[in-house]
C-alpha cells in the first residue's frame, strides 16, 4: 500500500490486486470515498464464469476463459451500485491523449484500457498481446503519467509515448484508447440488492447458457478434450495445450485457481453482509472448488515436468475438470437457493 | 538458478488470495508452482519458436515479416488486419523472395503495424 496524490492534491492508496479490471474498479470507488473491495467488484459484477474457446488464439494457444468477458464487470458493478461512469473510445490517438491530460487536470483519476504488450514499465514474463489489461493514470508528470497498475505493487512512472503505443495498438487487439472515470457514484449503494442482482446473474451465466462451450458444460468439454489431447496430439504438443490451459487458470491475474478462491471472498464477505449461514457454507463450497482446480494445475506442471508420478496422467487431469465441473454445478444451483432466501 | 525462478525474479510478483489459518481470506505474493511451470514453459517455447524463425529467415527460408510478426506475438490474420492489407496477401509475403520485392508503400504500412522502423523491418539481428 503506498499513497499517491491525483493532480488536485487528493490522496490516492495504490492497493495490490488479483486482478486488473477489478481492482481498478475498487479503486476508482475507493477514490470517491466508498471503500469497497476486489472481491465484492468481482462478485457484484458477476465476473465469474467458464468458456472454452478452442477456435480462438492468443499466441498459439487457445482460450479459456474463467471470467466473463472484459469490460462487463466494470460496467454491470458500477451499474448495480449506482455509479455514474463516463466511458470513451477514440480514433485518433493525439485526441485520446489530450482529453486524458484535460481529464486527469480537472482531478479525476482514469482507469483506461490497454494492451500490455506495450507498457514499457512490464517484465517479459508478463508481455502478453492482450488488449484488456486495465491500469489507472493518476497525473502527468514530466514527460508521462504517474500509473496505478494494481497487478504491480506500487506505482510506476510511465512515458506519454509508451503509454499512447499501449492505449492504440493496430489490429483485433486494440484498446481504442478506452477509458473511463467516475462522474458521480452513490455514496451508500443498496450493497445487498447489488449483491443478490451479481450472484443470480452469476448462476444463470454459469448454469444456462445453452452452448456446449460455456459454463459447466464447457468445462465437461474441455474436459474430455484434455483426456484424448495425449493421443491425438502427441506427448509434446499435449504438453503444450495443457499449459496454456493452466495459465489461464492460474497465470492470467486470476488471483489464484480461476478467480475460484477470490469468489470464495466475495461469498465469506456476502455472508457477513447478510449474516447468512447459507453463504458461509457456499465459501467453503468454493474454496473446495478453488483447491480442486488447484489440484488440476498442480498435477499437470508435474506431467509437463515428467516427474514420473503414476498419477500424473492426461486422464486424470481431465478427469479433475470433470469433478470441478460436477462441483460447480453443485455450488451453482445451491447458491441459487440460497439467493432466494436472502432479503435485500 | 531454474530457469522458472529467473523469470519470476524480475522484481514484479502478483498477488494471489489465500486461506489463512482462520479461515479468512488473505493476499500473498508466493506464486503457485503450477504457475512458475508452466509460465517458463510457455517462456521457453515462445523464445525458441522466435530463435527458430530468426535462423530460417538468415537461411532464407522464410521473411523478416515473419520474425517480427512472431515478435510481435501475432499471427497472419491479426497483422492484416492490423496493416490493412489481405490475409492472402500477408501469408504470401511471408516468403522472402516476394518479400524482397515489396513497394515501400506496403513496407510502410508493416512498419507502422508491427512498430518497428522501416530499414529493420528488412533485416533481423544477427545475434
Amino acid at each position: 500500500m503506498t499513497t499517491e496524490l491525483a493532480a488536485n492534491g487528493k490522496p490516492f492508496v495504490h492497493n495490490h490486486g488479483a486482478h486488473c479490471e477489478t481492482a481498478v474498479t475498487s479503486a476508482l470507488f475507493r477514490y470517491q470515498g466508498l471503500d469497497i473491495s476486489e472481491p465484492m467488484i468481482f462478485g457484484i459484477g458477476s465476473g465469474i464464469f467458464f468458456g472454452y474457446l478452442p477456435s480462438v488464439k492468443l499466441v498459439h494457444l487457445q482460450v479459456t476463459a474463467f471470467r466473463n468477458r472484459p469490460g462487463t464487470v466494470f460496467r454491470k458493478a458500477a451499474q448495480r451500485l449506482g455509479a455514474n461512469l463516463v466511458i470513451k473510445t477514440y480514433r485518433d490517438p493525439q485526441k485520446g491523449m489530450n482529453e486524458l491530460r484535460q481529464v486527469l487536470k480537472a482531478g479525476h483519476i482514469v482507469g483506461l484500457a490497454t494492451n500490455l504488450y506495450w507498457l514499457p514499465y512490464v517484465s517479459e514474463r508478463h508481455r502478453h498481446n492482450f488488449g484488456g489489461h486495465n491500469i489507472i493514470a493518476l497525473r502527468e508528470i514530466e514527460g508521462g503519467f504517474r500509473i496505478s497498475d494494481p497487478t504491480f505493487g506500487d506505482p510506476v512512472d510511465c512515458s506519454a509515448e509508451g503509454l499512447e503505443r499501449a492505449r492504440f495498438v493496430p489490429g483485433p487487439m486494440n484498446p481504442r484508447g478506452f477509458m473511463y472515470y467516475t462522474k458521480s457514484i452513490n455514496p451508500h449503494p443498496d450493497l445487498r440488492r447489488a449483491c443478490i442482482k451479481g450472484m443470480k446473474n452469476s448462476c444463470g451465466l454459469m448454469l444456462r447458457i445453452p452452448l456446449p462451450i460455456f459454463g459447466v458444460r464447457g468445462m465437461r468439454f474441455l474436459a474430455k478434450r484434455i483426456v484424448k489431447s495425449e493421443v491425438k496430439l502427441g506427448f509434446q504438443e499435449a504438453c503444450r495445450h495443457l499449459a496454456g490451459t493452466v495459465r489461464w487458470v492460474e497465470e492470467t491475474g486470476t488471483g489464484g485457481a480461476g478467480f475460484r478462491y477470490m469468489y470464495a471472498a466475495f461469498m465469506q464477505e456476502a455472508s457477513e453482509l447478510f449474516g447468512s449461514e447459507d453463504l458461509a457454507r457456499l465459501s467453503r463450497d468454493m474454496t473446495t472448488i478453488g483447491d480442486t482446480w488447484r489440484e488440476f494445475s498442480v498435477m499437470s506442471a508435474r506431467i509437463i515436468k515428467q516427474r514420473n508420478r503414476p498419477e500424473a496422467t492426461f486422464a486424470n487431469a481431465g478427469g479433475l475438470i470433470l469433478k470441478c465441473a460436477d462441483l460447480e454445478e453443485a455450488f451453482f444451483k445451491n447458491l441459487q437457493k440460497a439467493v432466494k432466501k436472502l432479503k435485500a | 538458478m531454474d530457469f522458472e525462478d529467473e523469470i519470476f525474479s524480475d522484481g514484479l510478483p502478483k498477488v494471489y488470495y489465500k486461506h489463512d489459518d482462520q479461515g479468512r481470506y488473505v493476499l500473498e505474493t508466493d506464486a503457485p508452482w503450477a504457475e512458475k511451470v508452466t509460465c517458463a514453459l510457455i517462456i521457453a517455447g515462445n523464445r525458441a519458436n522466435l530463435e527458430e524463425i530468426r535462423k530460417a529467415v538468415l537461411a532464407g527460408q522464410k521473411s523478416p515479416l515473419c520474425y517480427y510478426m512472431e515478435l510481435r506475438q501475432m499471427d497472419p490474420v491479426m497483422l492484416a488486419k492490423a496493416a490493412g492489407i489481405a490475409t492472402f496477401r500477408v501469408k504470401r509475403h511471408l516468403r522472402p523472395e516476394i518479400f524482397a520485392k515489396l513497394k515501400p508503400s506496403v513496407l510502410d504500412r508493416y512498419s507502422k503495424a508491427l512498430r518497428i522502423p522501416l530499414e529493420e523491418l528488412k533485416t533481423v539481428p544477427n545475434r
